[in-house]
C-alpha cells in the first residue's frame, strides 16, 4: 500500500451532488415530469374536445340536465312524460339508474343462490348431482354472456303470443313473448311511515336485547335472549302495522328542511368547502409530523417527506381552486340534489298517504300487453328477463366455483380438530369450517357482484332502459356525450365503492368473528 | 347444505358387473338425502335436457341458415375469388402452431383409460339424447346417434377391458394429436353433410354428399402441413434450440399482422412511393439507428448516450406537439421512429457490453425498424380487395384477432401499470392506481362507446381514426387495467430478499426489474393471465354492440335479415354459443394443467 | 492493553480507511435503529460486529451499501461518500459485495446464471470470459458440479457458498456479511465459515454480522460490540473475550458464551 498515511483528507466528504446525479432529486423530476407530461395530455384533449365541440355548436356544461326528454322509456318508475310529472333528462338518467339498481340487486340475490346451491352440489358425494354441477358449471362459464343474454332474448321471443289465458297458470304466472309476469307484493303508502316506526322501536329492542345479553353473560344459563328478541319484533312489527299514520308529523319536518336547505346562502357552503379541503390537508399534514417525531424530538426529514407534505397541500389548494371557480355548476348540484331529497321524503310522509305498508297484486293485463308499474304484478318484459337470465346463470357458474374453491380451501384438519373437541357436525360446520370458508369466499364474491352491476350494462344490446342505454339515448339526442360519460362514471364507481365498501366490513366482522 | 356434501369431489371411476351395483348403491342412493339428491337433479338433468334438445331440433330452426353461412361466420365477406389468401393466412398459422407444439415440449398426460371411459360416457350420452329427442328430429340425426352412440359404447368397453388399471399407459401428445387430426380429416371426407353455399348471390344446397371440396381439399393440406411441422420442430428443438424459439416468438408477436395487413389485405402499394421514400427512409433508421447503438452501447459512454437520449426524446416529443398544432409535416412512422430510437437510446447503459451484445443490440434495432416500417406501409396503403360491405375483417377472424392483439398490445401496458403501482414513487402510484381503479370501475360497454364516439371528438382536426381501431383502443385500454392487476398479484409474490440482492450486486433499476423481478412475477401470473385471455376473448362479443361484425352480430342480425332465413336466430346463435365454448373450454382446460405443473415446479 | 494488540493497532492504524462512519444515525419510523455510530474499517482488516437481535448491526451494514438510507452522519466507502450522488451509489455497489442471511439467490437462474449475471450487465464482461471466472469461484467455494442446478435444488450450505461467489464475482475490495450462517442447519455452518476464513487470509476487507463466536475469536482482527443502536465497545478479539471493559459486553458475552 502506497498511501499508508491516514487517509481521512483525501475524502470529498459534504457538497451536495449535482441535480442531474442526485437520486432523491432524479426520482422526484421523473414523476413530476410524468405528471406534467398526463396531465398535459389530459388538457390538450379537453382543449381540443372543446374547440370541436364549440364548432358543432354543443354548450359545454350540464344544463341540459332540466331539458325536457323527448322520449320514451321502455320501463321504468317512470316512462313517459306527464304534465304532473315532467319527465326531464336528468329524470330520465335516474330512472336508468334505478333501473339498474334494481337488475343489478335482483341479480345478485338469484345469482348467489343458484350459485351456493351449485356449489355445494359439486363438493356432493352424489354422482348425479356432481356431474350435473360441473357441467352446468363449465357450460355456462365457458359463453360470453352476451351471447347467453341474446339467445335467450331469441328464445323468450319465440313464445307464444299473450293473451287472457295465456301462460303455465293462467291469471298468476304468464310466460310469454311480452315477457314474464306473476303477483308481486309492493311497498304501499304506509310503508314509509311504517319503515320510520320500525326504526324508532328497534333501537328500543335493541337495547332490552342488549340488557338480556349481559344478564345472560353475567350470570349464565339460559335466559332464550333470541326467543325473546324474536317475539319483541314479531310485537314492534304488528304494532307499526296499525299505528303507523301517527308518524305523518314527519311530513311538514321534512318540508321545512326542504325550504331551509335552498335558503343556504351560497357564499356560506363555498367557504365551508374550502375550508374542509384546507383543514384536511393540515390535519394530514400534522399527522404526517407527528409520525415522525420521535422521543428525541422531531426525526430530520428526508427529501421525500419534504414533496409529500408539498403535494398535499398543492392537492387541497387544488380542492379549493375547483370550489371557487367551478362553483355554479357544483352549487346548483349540491343545493338541488340536497333539497331534492327533502323535498322526496316530505311527499313520502305527506298527508292523504294511507296506512298500509305493503300491498299484493295480480298481473293485469290490458289490450294484449302487461300493465307496466303501478298497482300490478311483477312484471318481468322480454328485455328485463333475458338480461335478468343471462346475467343470474353467468355469474352463477362463476360463483359457484368461488364457493366450492372456500370450501375446499378449509384444511381437513379443521374440521378433524373440532371433531377431536366433541363437536357434532353441524357445530363443526357452522363455527369452524364455514367462517374460515367465508374469509376465502367473500372478496372474489364481491368481485362478481361488481361484475354483474356493469354487466347489467349490457341490457343495452337487449333494449332495456339501464342506465349506459338511456344515456345513449340522451346524447344522441343532444350530443351532450362528455357529460353523460361523466355521469356513467361517477355512477359506476360510486356503484363499485359501495359493494366493495360492504364487502369489507362484512369480511372485517367475519374475521374478528374467526379470531 | 347438508353436510354429507363436506367431501372432496374425486370423479368414481366407472367398474362394471357387480361393481357397477355397488357404485350406484354407494353413489347414488347411501342415504336418504342422497337418494333425494339423484332423484332431484336427474329430474332437472333430463327435463333441461329435453328443453335444450328441443331448442335444436324444433320445427322452426332453420339448421341450413348456418350450414349456408359458415363463410360468412368463419371470415365474413372476404371476396370469394380472393379466398386463396384466406387459406394461405390458415396454412401460416396452422403451420407455425405445429411448429411451435413441436419446439416446446407438450408433457403427455392422456391417459388410455381416461379416454376409455370418457368414449364409453359419450357413447350413453349420445343414446339418452337420442330419447329424449323430439318428434322433429331428422330421421338422419336420430339413426346416426344410435350408430354413433353403440359404437362409441363398443369402443369404449374394449379399451377398458383390454387395457386394465394396473396397466394403464399415458399416451404421448404427438399421438393424440395425429389421431384428432386423422379423426377430423375422416369425418371430413366421409361424413355427407351436404353441401350448402352462395355463388353468386344465389343460394345452393345438396343433401346426402360430403362438404365441398374448395373446403376439404384446403383442410387436408392444413392439417397436414401442421402435423408436418410438429416434426419438424420437434428436430429442431434440440439443436438449434433457443434461436429457433425466439424466432418463433418473434412470428407470434408480429405474424398475425402480417397475416392481417399484408396477407389478408393484399396492400396495392406504390412502387415508385416505395423506392422513392419509404425504403429509404427505413433504411436511414435502420441503419443509423443501428450505428447509433453500436457506438453509444461502449461501456463507459453511459452519461454521453443518457445526454443524447434526453435530447432525442425531446426532439420526438416536440414532433407529436408540434403535428397537433400543425406547424411542420412529418410521416407518422417518423415519428414513431424518432420515439423508439429515443427510448433505445436511454435504454443503451442497460444493454452496453463487449461488442458481440452491441452487435446482437444494433442487430435488434435493425430488424425492428425493418418490420415496423414494412408492417405500417402496408397498413397505410390502399388495399387492392373489393368487398361488399365495407369491413373486410369479420367473423371469427375478427373475434380471434381482436382478442389475441388486444392481449399482445395491453401486455407491456399491464406490466408498466403494475410496475408504477407497486413503486416507491408516489406519483406514480397515485397515477397508476387511479387509472386502473377507474376502469376497473366501469363496464367495458361505457370504455368501448367512450372510444368509438369520443374519441374523433378528442383529436385534432383533419386527424381520423377507423372504428375498428378506436374499438381496439377502447379493449386495450381497458384490458390493460384488469392485465396490471394479474400481473400485481405476481409482483407482490417476490420477495423483498431478491431486490436487495439485486441492488447489492449493482444492477440498475431497470435491470433488476428486466432480469430479475419480471421473470419470476410473470411466471407466477401465468394461470391468471390465461384466465384473463380467455375474459378477453368472450368479451370480443361486445364489438355486436358497437359496430364491428364479429360472430355475434353475424348470427343475431346479418343472418335473421338474408331473405332465404328471416327471423332464423336461434340456429345461428346456438352455433357460435358452441363455437366460443370450444374455444374457451379449451383454453380453460389448458390452463388448468399448466397450473397444476406450475405448482408442481413451486414444490421441486 | 497486551503488547500484542498494540502493535495490531499500530498496523491497523497505518492502515487505509475502507469504511468510514462517522456519527451515523438513521430511524424507522419512530424508532431510532442508529443512535450515531462511529466505527472505521480499514484495509484488509475483518471486523465482526456483535450484539443482541434488534441492536442494529444488520441495520448499519445495509447503510454502507445503501439497501437502507441513512438520515444523519456521514459514510465513506473507499474514499467516496455516500449521498444521493447516483454515481457515487453505483460505484460503491459495485465495490463492496454483500451475502445475505436468507441467501437470496435469484431462483429462476442456474447457480452458474447467477454468478455470470452482475458481470455480464454491469461489468459489461464477454459471456464466455464472465462463465469461465465463475467456474473458478465455484471450484474455490468447492461446488462446480453444481454449475447447472437451479437454487432450489442445492442445500442451504451450498446456496450459501454460491451466494458468496456470485458477490466474488464482481471483484469487490469490501464483502459484508448479514448474519451468513443464521438460517442454516448446524452441519451446514462449517462449509460456509470455511469458505469466509479463506477469503480472510486472502486478505479480503470484510465486515460480518455474527453470532459465530469461535469465528469471531479466530479470524477476526477487531470486534464491536452493539446494543441498541450505539457502538459499546470496540477491540481485538483478545482484548474482547478476557477483559472486557463494559458492563454491558460482559453480560452480552456472558449470556451467548
Amino acid at each position: 500500500m502506497t498511501d499508508n498515511q491516514s487517509t481521512a483528507s483525501v475524502i470529498q466528504v459534504g457538497g451536495r451532488p449535482p441535480l442531474w446525479r442526485n437520486a432523491a432529486v432524479l426520482k422526484w423530476a421523473i414523476q413530476f415530469a410524468a405528471l406534467v407530461a398526463v396531465l398535459g395530455v389530459f388538457w390538450f384533449l379537453i382543449v381540443e374536445a372543446r374547440t370541436n365541440l364549440a364548432a358543432k355548436g354543443i354548450p359545454v356544461g350540464y344544463d341540459w340536465l332540466d331539458d325536457p326528454a323527448n322520449f320514451q322509456l321502455a320501463e321504468g318508475i317512470q316512462t313517459v312524460d306527464s304534465p304532473e310529472r315532467r319527465l326531464t333528462m336528468s329524470r330520465a338518467l335516474w330512472v336508468g339508474m334505478v333501473n339498474t339498481l334494481r337488475m343489478a340487486g335482483l341479480g345478485i340475490l338469484f345469482a348467489t343462490i343458484i350459485g351456493v346451491i351449485v356449489g355445494v352440489s359439486r363438493l356432493s358425494k352424489n354422482y348425479v348431482a356432481r356431474r350435473f354441477s360441473s357441467v352446468y358449471v363449465e357450460t355456462l362459464r365457458n359463453v360470453p354472456v352476451l351471447v347467453q343474454i341474446i339467445l335467450w332474448l331469441a328464445i323468450l321471443g319465440s313464445l307464444g303470443k299473450l293473451t287472457a289465458d295465456s301462460g303455465p297458470i293462467p291469471g298468476w304466472l304468464i310466460i310469454s313473448q311480452k315477457g314474464i309476469s306473476l303477483p308481486r307484493i309492493f311497498l304501499a303508502d304506509g310503508f314509509y311511515q311504517f319503515a320510520s316506526m320500525m326504526l324508532l322501536l328497534s333501537v328500543g329492542i335493541r337495547y332490552v336485547n342488549r340488557s338480556l345479553r349481559r344478564r345472560q353473560e353475567r350470570e349464565g344459563g339460559e335466559h332464550r335472549v333470541g326467543s325473546k328478541t324474536f317475539a319483541l319484533v314479531v310485537v314492534a312489527v304488528v304494532v307499526s302495522w296499525f299505528a303507523n299514520p301517527v308518524m305523518a308529523f314527519l311530513g311538514p319536518v321534512f318540508s321545512a328542511l326542504s325550504d331551509g336547505w335552498g335558503a343556504i346562502p351560497q357564499g356560506v357552503m363555498q367557504t365551508l368547502l374550502s375550508l374542509i379541503a384546507v383543514l384536511s390537508a393540515a390535519l394530514w399534514i400534522k399527522r404526517f409530523l407527528d409520525s415522525r417525531r420521535t422521543p428525541a424530538g422531531l426525526a430530520k426529514l428526508i427529501d421525500d417527506d419534504w414533496f409529500r407534505m408539498i403535494f398535499s397541500g398543492v392537492a387541497a389548494l387544488l380542492g379549493v381552486f375547483v370550489v371557487v371557480r367551478g362553483w355554479p355548476g357544483l352549487s346548483s348540484w349540491m343545493v338541488n340534489s340536497g333539497s331534492d331529497l327533502w323535498g322526496v321524503l316530505a311527499d313520502k310522509f305527506g298527508g292523504g298517504r294511507g296506512s298500509l305498508p305493503f300491498d299484493a297484486m295480480k298481473p293485469t293485463l290490458s289490450e294484449g300487453r302487461f300493465v307496466n308499474y303501478g298497482d300490478t304484478g311483477l312484471t318481468l318484459s322480454v328485455f328485463y328477463a333475458a338480461l335478468f337470465l343471462g346475467l343470474v346463470f353467468y355469474t352463477s357458474s362463476f360463483i359457484a366455483e368461488i364457493v366450492r374453491g372456500g370450501i375446499l380451501a378449509v384444511p381437513s384438519g379443521q374440521s378433524e380438530a373440532a371433531a377431536a373437541l366433541g363437536l357434532t357436525r353441524s357445530q363443526a360446520l357452522r363455527k369452524v369450517v364455514l367462517p374460515q370458508a367465508f374469509r376465502v369466499i367473500m372478496p372474489p364474491l364481491g368481485n362478481q357482484y361488481l361484475n354483474i352491476t356493469k354487466n347489467t350494462s349490457l341490457g343495452i344490446a337487449v333494449g332495456f332502459s339501464e342506465i349506459v342505454q338511456v344515456g345513449q339515448t340522451v346524447y344522441n339526442k343532444n350530443s351532450q356525450t362528455l357529460a353523460v360519460f361523466s355521469i356513467y362514471m361517477i355512477f359506476y364507481l360510486a356503484c363499485s365503492l359501495t359493494i366493495s365498501s360492504v364487502v369489507n366490513t362484512v369480511n372485517r366482522r367475519l374475521a374478528i368473528v374467526e379470531r | 347444505m347438508s353436510e354429507s356434501t363436506m367431501t372432496a369431489a374425486t370423479p368414481a371411476p366407472v367398474e362394471h358387473g357387480r361393481s357397477g351395483v355397488r357404485w350406484v348403491r354407494e353413489n347414488l342412493f347411501s342415504s336418504v338425502s342422497n337418494t333425494l339428491q339423484t332423484i332431484v337433479f336427474s329430474a332437472i338433468l333430463l327435463g333441461l335436457m329435453r328443453w335444450i334438445l328441443g331448442q335444436i331440433f324444433s320445427e322452426e330452426a332453420d339448421w341450413s341458415s348456418v350450414a349456408t353461412n359458415l363463410r360468412l361466420l368463419m371470415s365474413y365477406n372476404y371476396p370469394i375469388d380472393q379466398f386463396i389468401r384466406v387459406w394461405v393466412a390458415a396454412t401460416i398459422v396452422f403451420l407455425m402452431v405445429g411448429l411451435s407444439l413441436g419446439a416446446w415440449k407438450v408433457d403427455p398426460g392422456f391417459s388410455v383409460r381416461r379416454f376409455g371411459s370418457t368414449t364409453l360416457s359419450t357413447g350413453a350420452f349420445l343414446l339418452l339424447v337420442r330419447v329424449l329427442s323430439p318428434e322433429a328430429t331428422p330421421q338422419r340425426i336420430a339413426l346416426a346417434m344410435v350408430v354413433a352412440g353403440i359404437a362409441l359404447l363398443v369402443l369404449g368397453s374394449l379399451v377398458m377391458r383390454a387395457v386394465p388399471r394396473e396397466r394403464d399407459r399415458r399416451l404421448g401428445f404427438t399421438a393424440v394429436l395425429n389421431s384428432v387430426v386423422a379423426l377430423i380429416l375422416a369425418v371430413l371426407w366421409l361424413v355427407p353433410f351436404g353441401d350448402y353455399g352462395v355463388v353468386d348471390g344465389e343460394r345452393y344446397a345438396v343433401d346426402g354428399v360430403t362438404v365441398a371440396s374448395s373446403t376439404k381439399v384446403p383442410w387436408t393440406l392444413v392439417l397436414i402441413l401442421m402435423v408436418a411441422f410438429q416434426v419438424v420442430g420437434r428436430a429442431l428443438g434440440p439443436s438449434v434450440g433457443a434461436t429457433v424459439r425466439r424466432l418463433i416468438v418473434l412470428f407470434w408477436v408480429v405474424g398475425p399482422a402480417f397475416i392481417i395487413f399484408l396477407v389478408l389485405r393484399d396492400p396495392a402499394f406504390d412502387w415508385d412511393h416505395v423506392w422513392s421514400t419509404d425504403v429509404p427512409m427505413a433504411a436511414a433508421f435502420a441503419l443509423g439507428g443501428g450505428g447509433l447503438l453500436y457506438l453509444l452501447s461502449r461501456p463507459g459512454r453511459d452519461e454521453l448516450a443518457r445526454v443524447i437520449g434526453a435530447v432525442l426524446l425531446a426532439f420526438a416529443l416536440f414532433n407529436w406537439v408540434a403535428a397537433f398544432f400543425g406547424w411542420y409535416p412529418m410521416l407518422q412512422k417518423a415519428r414513431f421512429s424518432f420515439l423508439l430510437i429515443a427510448f433505445a437510446v436511454l435504454l443503451v447503459p442497460t444493454f452496453a457490453g463487449e461488442r458481440a451484445a452491441r452487435l446482437r443490440f444494433a442487430g435488434a434495432w435493425f430488424g425492428l425498424m425493418v418490420l415496423m416500417h414494412w408492417l405500417i406501409t402496408g397498413i397505410n396503403t390502399e388495399s387492392t380487395l373489393v368487398i361488399a360491405a365495407p369491413p373486410f375483417l369479420g367473423g371469427l377472424v375478427l373475434t380471434v384477432g381482436i382478442a389475441y392483439y388486444v392481449m399482445l398490445v395491453s401486455f407491456p401496458l399491464g406490466v408498466l401499470l403494475s410496475l408504477a403501482r407497486t413503486s416507491k414513487m408516489p406519483i406514480f402510484r397515485v397515477m397508476s392506481t387511479t387509472y386502473i381503479e377507474v376502469i376497473r370501475g366501469v363496464p367495458l360497454i361505457t370504455v368501448l362507446f367512450f372510444f368509438s364516439i369520443m374519441l374523433p371528438l378528442f383529436l385534432p382536426r383533419g386527424m381520423g381514426i377507423s372504428d375498428l381501431a378506436a374499438v381496439f383502443a377502447g379493449y386495450t385500454v381497458f384490458s390493460a387495467a384488469y392485465m396490471a392487476e394479474n400481473i400485481r398479484g405476481g409482483l407482490q409474490s417476490i420477495r423483498q430478499g431478491q431486490y436487495e440482492a439485486a441492488d447489492a450486486l449493482g444492477l440498475s433499476t431497470v435491470q433488476r426489474t428486466t432480469l430479475i423481478v419480471l421473470p419470476q412475477a410473470l411466471r407466477v401470473s401465468i394461470p391468471n393471465l390465461v384466465g384473463q385471455a380467455i375474459a378477453t376473448f368472450k368479451e370480443t362479443s361486445l364489438i355486436a354492440i358497437v359496430g364491428g361484425f364479429d360472430l355475434l352480430r353475424i348470427a343475431n342480425s346479418t343472418i335473421p335479415n338474408q331473405p332465404d332465413f328471416l327471423g332464423q336466430k336461434r340456429p345461428g346463435l346456438l352455433f357460435i354459443s358452441l363455437v366460443y365454448f370450444v374455444i374457451a373450454f379449451t383454453m380453460s382446460k389448458s390452463s388448468q394443467r399448466l397450473e397444476a405443473k406450475l405448482q408442481a415446479g413451486q414444490a421441486r | 492493553m497486551s503488547i500484542a494488540d498494540q502493535a495490531l493497532t499500530d498496523d491497523l492504524a497505518s492502515r487505509r480507511d475502507m469504511i468510514v462512519c462517522r456519527g451515523v444515525k438513521k430511524w424507522f419510523g419512530d424508532f431510532q435503529a442508529l443512535r450515531g455510530v462511529d466505527v472505521t474499517v480499514k484495509d484488509r482488516e475483518v471486523m465482526v460486529v456483535l450484539g443482541p437481535s434488534g441492536s442494529g448491526k444488520s441495520t448499519l451494514i445495509r447503510c454502507i451499501n445503501r439497501l437502507e438510507v441513512h438520515q444523519e452522519g456521514d459514510i465513506i466507502v473507499d474514499g467516496i461518500e455516500l449521498t444521493n450522488d447516483t454515481r457515487n451509489i453505483e460505484t460503491i455497489r459495485s465495490e463492496v459485495g454483500m451475502v445475505f442471511q436468507q441467501f437470496n439467490l435469484f431462483p429462476h437462474l442456474t447457480v452458474l446464471d447467477n454468478i455470470t449475471l452482475a458481470p455480464i450487465w454491469v461489468r459489461k464482461k464477454a459471456k464466455a470470459d464472465a462463465e469461465q471466472m465463475a467456474m473458478q469461484l465455484l471450484e474455490r467455494v468447492g461446488i462446480p458440479e453444481q454449475a447447472s442446478k437451479f437454487p432450489g435444488q442445492l442445500s442451504g450450505g451450498q446456496q450459501q457458498r454460491v451466494a458468496i461467489a456470485r458477490s466474488l464475482a464482481m471483484e469487490p475490495k469490501i464483502m459484508l456479511f448479514d448474519e451468513p450462517t443464521s438460517a442454516l442447519d448446524p452441519e451446514m455452518i462449517a462449509e460456509v465459515l470455511d469458505v469466509m476464513k479463506d477469503l480472510a487470509r486472502g486478505g479480503m476487507t470484510m465486515m460480518v454480522v455474527t453470532h459465530e463466536m469461535g469465528f469471531a475469536r479466530e479470524v477476526a482482527d477487531r470486534l464491536v460490540f452493539m446494543e441498541s443502536g450505539d457502538v459499546v465497545e470496540v477491540g481485538t478479539p483478545e482484548h474482547f473475550f478476557t477483559n472486557p471493559r463494559e458492563e454491558r459486553t460482559k453480560l452480552f458475552l456472558s449470556q451467548i458464551l
